[in-house]
């Protein structure tokens, strides 16, 4: 595999058709519209000024001199375009997203490909080099002959990251459009890996992310994200974008996250959310956070008391909850009053005509809105659960808190 | 619940204050480390009042350069060795770095100097106070969290207040010394070539090139937004000011014993303490000793830290202390050497305190041929529109900012021509 690496073709002398040298490689353009993975064109800076040379004209690259396979005086001027993406300008010393690492890194240099298509050459972006050959190979060039230098920098591990998983980070709203950057890649790690990569951005990066991801991937990574940095996020929004990710978020987590913004900033966001969701979280913002209440979902799975296996099997299709809540499926009488609890489990292993009542645990644990956190996280521990439903004064059940939930109240303590 | 939410905002709105405050009080007060203490005694101590005057143009040209900084930090929320590598490439980057570690080591050097000689002056042994304190700088850091660390900087930012009370107890020519700060003496004092070359170190010790590096990292650290900035420039102003505040005091502290009393040799910051003892009492002595002793593991807690942080974040390794030592080796590692090889110089048998002197005074040589680098760098970058927006500097700001760094430039060059 002939590799030449990006800052080996920057700068370098081109020759035309002539065999005289016209000018040197200002940069390599990539269209990510067309293809995301192959140059297009290279810019070279002529004394007349700056050129386009379409990679497809390319005779070779060898010795460090670019051929090309037409005349100088036939090249087209360059014009600046949104949809170029300069790999000089664009990829080199910033920063990217590592979506196999899981990490935000910084660009040493770029690996290309030369292939060959019908006499010509394409080059194939390879990967990224984020170590320390692509660095000593920047420190070194000009120092030593470009030959030597290329022997002497393969002795060093690399450390590539793949093009494949490679997103690329733009501020522009226009510009990503352009270049065709969705953040697809990014979208397929956990949320919790998306928040890690996310906090370690600065703020205009982060509100690109935010802007880009769709909606539902945007709204569970935002839950991860450390609540300082999440009202930061919201507030650099815009108002529907933001009441867009806010509705796709666990009404618990949405409660807390406009409980911490400004009551303009909070009620411009209700303003634009749809109504179901907007009182679902309303209703929650309206107790106080460490009680029972305040941390509850009112995303939970209640099913008559009546209802059989196979009758709840066929509700769990339609629940949009969060999975977290579905471990345990309650069960409510003609009043809505809780009256049974069936961990999901037994529901499984169950005949698919058995009554649900008949799998219901003995005692059902529950609490009341108004018990504070301590007492609450008392209870998840001494009864060993993963949810916990909450009931009114009336026994009504009205919300279901979920282990995570602990989990992240009482590390806050350690 | 409508109350008690209303109470919650104004808690937040008032925490928020006082969030940002912090990052630029303690940069500017690191600045008195000790051989920043040991230029004011000598200041007062050879030339008694006559060289306050320059306290002014100092505190301005800090002012002008931490703002910059510190403005940067928060509206493009990324730290100067990020942004110098993003807009100048690996090279630059490269270099700045190198310039900066090896400046950077040896102030490192200094500050376990200076926590050896204070120490030494209440009797203890330099073998035993410097590992204790290498061993307790780098745990600190290692095992504490941002915040935690913070707090403990602002304490001993407070700490120098302890200077302020030697200066009163040293009894001054008040009025004498108020005159003296705002008239500068005769043209016939600056025929004198010590003279001179005290103003520009003087000058020239105020601004290190690690300072913005560290600043700007802070503003970012604790996530000030451009909202939020106004109160960080409240910040970055009250520290310069308290700063060159205490630097006033340790020079007329100086200047109204020692220089009165016939202008005696000081080598280092811990002869100014033990000259004060019999001239202004054992109070003073002891102010100053443990002033020279706080300000002394304060730099040395910092420093280290600043550095591994501007090297990973520019040279693109993971970095922060939130991290484990695996996650992030390279920035660990780097901390770590920097305070065993500080200390390890310090405590070598064969260095001498001439030995030690002289690579402070070579750390002033390199911070002064580093600082013309980063100053221009910082005005390039500070007044990009694509960088800043609209919080680039207005064009009297350029002005005062391009002033202040050929001014810089012109002291930095006298000083490595004069060492």
């Amino acid at each position: 595999m002939e590799t030449v690496a990006l800052t080996e073709l920057l700068g370098r002398p081109v020759m035309d058709s002539a065999g005289l040298v016209a000018g040197r490689v200002r940069e390599v353009a990539v269209v990510p519209q067309e293809d995301r993975a192959r140059v297009s064109l290279l810019v070279v800076k002529t004394k007349q000024g700056d050129r386009i040379v379409p990679i497809h004209r390319l005779r070779s690259v060898d010795g460090g001199k670019l051929q090309v396979s037409t005349a100088a005086p036939d090249w087209t001027t360059y014009t600046a375009s949104e949809g170029l993406l300069l790999m000089g300008r664009d990829l080199l010393d910033q920063q990217i997203i590592d979506v196999d690492g899981r990490k935000v890194v910084r660009v040493n240099d770029a690996e290309l490909v030369q292939e060959r298509v019908n006499g010509n050459i394409a080059l194939r972006i390879f990967a990224v080099d984020i170590g320390p050959r692509g660095a000593v190979r920047r420190l070194m060039r000009g120092l030593m002959p470009a030959g030597a230098l290329h022997r002497f920098v393969q002795r060093i591990p690399p450390k590539m990251i793949p093009w494949e998983f490679v997103d690329l980070i733009e501020t522009d709203p226009a510009r990503r459009v352009k270049l065709n950057i969705a953040l697809d890649r990014l979208a397929t790690l956990h949320p919790a890996d998306i928040a890690d990569i996310v906090e370690d951005l600065a703020p205009a990066e982060r509100e690109a992310i935010f802007e880009t991801l769709d909606e539902g991937v945007a709204a569970e990574a935002l839950e991860e994200v450390d609540p300082k940095l999440q009202v930061s996020i919201v507030n650099s929004l815009d108002s529907d974008k933001a009441a867009g990710i806010v509705e796709e978020m666990d009404p618990d987590a949405a409660a807390d996250l406009l409980a911490d913004l400004s009551p303009e900033r909070s009620e411009e966001i209700l303003k634009e959310m749809q109504p179901e969701e907007r009182e679902e979280v309303t209703e929650l913002l309206e107790h106080e956070e460490d009680t029972a209440a305040g941390r509850m979902t009112t995303d939970f799975l209640s099913v008559p008391a009546t209802a059989t296996v196979n009758e709840v099997i066929e509700q769990l299709r339609y629940f949009e909850g969060g999975i977290e809540s579905l471990s345990t499926v309650y069960l409510i009488d003609v009043d809505s009053k809780l009256v049974g609890s069936v961990p999901l489990a037994k529901l499984v292993l169950a005949k698919p005509e058995t009554d649900l009542a008949s799998l219901s645990e003995e005692r059902v644990i529950s609490c009341n809105e108004d018990a504070h956190e301590s007492d609450f996280a008392a209870t998840f521990d001494k009864y060993n659960l993963l949810t916990l439903p909450v009931i009114d004064d009336k026994g009504v059940l009205t919300g279901v808190i979920t282990a995570d939930d602990v989990i992240a109240m009482l590390r806050k303590r350690l | 619940m409508k109350a008690s939410k209303t109470w919650k905002l104004w808690r937040l709105r008032v925490l928020m204050i006082f969030a940002v405050i912090g990052p630029g009080f303690i940069t500017a007060n690191v600045d008195n480390d000790p051989n920043g203490i040991f230029t004011y005694s000598l200041d007062g101590a050879r030339f008694g009042y006559l060289l306050l005057w320059t306290l002014i143009p100092t505190t301005v040209a800090l002012i002008v350069v931490q703002e910059m900084a510190a403005r940067m930090g928060a509206v493009t929320g990324k730290g100067l060795s990020d942004l110098i590598r993003e807009e100048f490439g690996f090279r630059t980057t490269f270099f700045i770095m190198l310039g900066l570690v090896a400046a950077n080591f040896m102030n490192i050097v200094g500050e376990f100097a200076g926590i050896a000689m204070s120490l030494d002056l209440f009797g203890a042994s330099k073998y035993v106070t410097v590992p204790i304190a290498a061993a307790v700088v780098w745990l600190m850091v290692v095992k504490g969290n941002y915040k935690s660390v913070e707090k403990i900087f602002l304490t001993a930012s407070f700490f120098y207040v302890a200077y302020i009370i030697a200066g009163v107890m040293a009894h001054p020519a008040w009025q004498h010394a108020m005159v003296a700060t705002v008239v500068p003496p005769s043209w016939g004092a600056f025929g004198n070539k010590e003279y001179i070359y005290l103003i520009v170190a003087t000058v020239g010790t105020t601004i290190a090139p690690w300072m913005q590096f560290y600043l700007q990292s802070s503003i970012v650290e604790k996530g000030v937004t451009p909202k939020q900035y106004t109160a960080s420039r409240l910040d970055v102003i009250l520290g310069c000011i308290f700063t060159d505040v205490v630097a006033w005091f340790i020079i007329v502290a100086c200047a109204a014993t020692i220089y009165v009393s016939g202008g005696k040799e000081l080598q280092t910051a811990a002869d100014a303490a033990a000259a004060l003892k019999p001239l202004a009492g054992n109070w003073a002595f002891l102010l100053f000793g443990a002033g020279l002793f706080n300000a002394s593991l304060f730099a040395a807690s910092i420093l280290p830290l600043s550095t591994a942080y501007s090297v990973s974040e520019g040279l693109g390794f993971e970095s922060g202390v939130d991290k484990k030592f695996a996650e992030a080796p390279v920035f660990y590692w780097l901390y770590t050497v920097l305070i065993v090889l500080g200390a390890a110089v310090v405590l070598w048998p064969r260095f001498t305190v001439q030995h030690l002197l002289r690579i402070t005074v070579f750390s002033q040589f390199i911070n002064g041929a580093l600082l013309p680098f980063i100053l221009i760098y910082m005005l390039i970058l500070v007044n990009k529109r694509e960088l800043m927006s609209t919080h680039t500097n207005s064009r009297t700001f350029n002005w005062i900012a391009w002033a202040t760094t050929i001014l810089m430039i012109g002291l930095s060059v006298a000083a490595i021509v004069m060492s």
